[in-house]
């Protein structure tokens, strides 16, 4: 019995020693601010520099990775301008009860301006609006939520289907016959970027749609669905593609069997932009948009200007990139990875106009 | 007598979390944090507390985080005008995800399945059927009920009230000739079984059991996040486990008390939030919520085991 009482003591004196060890590896390059307590008291002085923090429901993807950076870069620059005082990124890895958690914790550490990528366009309404109510900032990018009570920054995913697809259409010269690759059914992204391709298709009825294919996007996946479809419709003279590796995935396939190369529409997912522009010698055309991830930055800077009382817009729609067989070159980085999204960076005059200054 | 050395071992550590809970959170005793910790805690304790039940029968449940899913959405897309309205909505959830359940246990116990294929084939079949029910996030919850929820009902913390309601319905149901039994089964089928217990029966009552459980947890997820969200459920799955390990629950049936579930969920919930105090970084978060589980298991494993002569 005693021998049993003092193991578990042990074990729970060893578990308090983890934790204690863990509390003190506190991230690198942070300044936590005191915990609780410190209220903004500075009226009329200079406004006080902030407490920003970034819930993401997904850190892992390259993207994200991509998007962490640039937001830091952008931390960096308005901690020296004194406008921000500390930064913290919050990974919920895909389980939105955490970032529900995150966000609640973040209100009760008293932070100014939350950001977040939302893992469920309702879920977090409640909690987030409980932060708005607190008095806290709050900017949403990327994937957005419903609550109109926050800052939304993103693109026009219907937008995005009709502008690839209008230029599909011209260049077929409103006949032919296309491949669809859609990305997952039921998936919102996926639903309205074709939802933006169907409008276009269907003013011109000389555009055959011989096959609508769903698949991940997934190269993997993606090549095996192009595939069986193209086995099929072996006469296409077109593909609409919603996706980078969708996109990488039909080119992939036309290579290999030493194919006609028929236009492909396509994103900036580096590993499809490589393959462009190797082809694009032998008659090979697209054209690719993006998902830009300074949409992070637009979000930060819209967060401060607003906590700093000047007025933004809440719903910032943010114009989407346009990649041609022109300005190809500028976006396609052969030394990097093909799981990567190259960017222009947003210029500042840009930003300001988008935040209505 | 070595239950309650568990509870004590659980208990002392939930002390060690609570004090340095309170030095980063001072107002961790305050009814209105009270509230916020229950309204974020209830999913994760119900939910344990399904898992539990199944694992008590030697069982494992893989499709937890997918009824959680079917039962918040069913209970998000009931008309609120419709007869019954919200209480309607509640049965109608629950009797689903209890069918749901109940389902698992008939192909357990008379098919003679493993459980683990079970239920990971049911993850697949109620995911699918979740995506028909809500295809995407959306529905109707009360906003008087999400208010009460997350903000208290005149000053009463409402889901530790739910918590409690719920724990002391097991505790009735444990008292039962069915409570014993499922002791008796998950412990020793066949000695069991030779006593006269029907232990098929046992463990279709056991997991429709947990379908209830799991069914309030969707409904609590609901009404804590005002909507109903078709994949949002699939971390529960795990997560439930983790609890119900951590709370002493044994993989091979007959031993845990839910007590240590409900500690072992207090106990993860409140380390999460103290490392989101801490500001380190989530991916140390996730290791060190692995090393926790192992060492749990470990200093149980030991405690078991018999001192060699």
């Amino acid at each position: 019995m005693t021998r049993m009482t003092r193991r578990a003591l042990i074990a729970s004196a060893a578990l308090g020693a983890l934790l204690g060890t863990a509390a003190c590896n506190v991230d690198q390059g942070n300044t936590t601010a005191s915990p609780a307590g410190a209220t903004g008291g500075a009226s009329s002085a200079p406004p006080k520099a902030l407490k920003v923090g970034w819930s993401t429901i997904y850190l892992a993807p390259s993207w994200m990775q991509q998007t962490l950076r640039m937001l830091e870069e952008d931390v960096a620059k308005l901690k020296a301008e004194g406008k921000v005082a500390s930064y913290e990124t919050f990974n919920a890895n895909g389980d939105t009860s955490q970032q529900i958690a995150q966000i609640q914790a973040m209100i009760t550490q008293k932070y100014d301006v939350i950001l977040v990528d939302a893992g469920s366009s309702t879920a977090l309404n409640p909690v987030m609006e409980k932060a708005v109510a607190a008095g806290i900032v709050v900017a949403n990018f990327d994937s957005l939520v419903t609550s109109e009570k926050v800052i939304r920054v993103g693109t026009d995913q219907v937008e995005w289907g009709r502008m690839t697809a209008q230029w599909l259409a011209d260049k077929l010269g409103g006949k032919g016959e296309i491949i669809a690759m859609n990305g997952p059914a039921g998936v919102s992204v996926s639903e309205e970027r074709w939802k933006g391709a169907e409008e276009v298709f269907k003013k011109y009825p000389d555009i055959k749609i011989a096959a609508n294919v769903h698949s991940e996007y997934n190269l993997a996946p993606a090549a095996q669905a192009f595939a069986s479809a193209y086995s099929a419709h072996p006469s296409i003279t077109g593909v609409f593609s919603q996706g980078g590796a969708l996109s990488a995935a039909a080119l992939q396939t036309l290579v290999k069997q030493d194919k006609k190369l028929v236009p492909i529409t396509g994103e900036n997912y580096n590993g499809f932009l490589k393959l462009w522009a190797d082809k694009r010698k032998d008659g090979f055309s697209s054209i690719a948009t993006a998902q830009p991830n300074y949409l992070s930055v637009i979000a930060l800077r819209a967060a401060v200007a607003k906590a700093a009382g000047t007025a933004v817009p809440s719903t910032i729609t943010v114009p989407l990139p346009k990649i041609t067989d022109e300005n190809l070159d500028q976006y396609v980085k052969p030394d990097q990875p093909d799981d990567s999204y190259p960017i222009q960076p947003i210029p500042q005059s840009e930003i300001d106009k988008l935040l209505g200054a | 007598m070595r239950n309650r050395l568990d509870l004590l071992g659980l208990c002392a550590l939930l002390a060690v979390v609570l004090i340095a809970y309170q030095r980063l959170d001072p107002t961790l005793l305050h009814p209105s944090t009270i509230t916020i910790l229950s309204a974020q805690f209830l999913p994760l304790i119900l939910a344990a507390a399904g898992q539990t039940i199944v694992m008590l029968t030697g069982g494992i449940d893989l499709s937890l985080g997918a009824v959680l899913s079917l039962g918040m959405a069913v209970f998000v897309i009931y008309p609120p005008d419709a007869p019954g309205g919200v209480v309607a909505a509640m049965a109608l959830a629950l009797a689903v995800t209890m069918l749901a359940g109940a389902a698992n246990g008939v192909l357990v116990a008379y098919a003679g399945l493993p459980p683990i294929i079970v239920t990971l084939a049911a993850s697949f079949l109620w995911g699918g059927v979740t995506l028909i029910v809500l295809p995407q996030p959306g529905g109707h919850v009360p906003e008087g009920l999400v208010r009460a929820y997350n903000f208290g009902w005149y000053g009463l913390a409402l889901p530790a009230v739910a918590i409690g309601v719920a724990l002391g319905l097991w505790k009735l149901i444990k008292t039962t000739h069915f409570g014993l039994a499922l002791y008796a089964v998950g412990g020793n089928e066949h000695g069991a079984y030779a006593n006269g217990i029907d232990t098929r029966r046992v463990k279709i009552y056991a997991y429709g059991f947990a379908g209830l459980f799991t069914g309030l947890a969707g409904i609590g997820l609901a009404i804590q996040t005002g909507s109903g969200d078709p994949t949002i459920g699939v971390p529960y799955t795990l997560n439930s486990i983790a609890v119900a390990v951590l709370g002493g629950i044994s993989f091979f049936g007959g031993v845990g008390q839910m007590r240590g579930t409900l500690l072992g969920a207090l106990l993860l919930g409140l380390l999460t939030n103290l490392l989101l105090f801490t500001g380190i970084s989530t991916f140390y978060q996730m290791i060190l919520q692995g090393v926790v589980l192992i060492v749990a298991v470990a200093v149980k494993t030991l405690a078991t085991r018999k001192a060699v002569a």
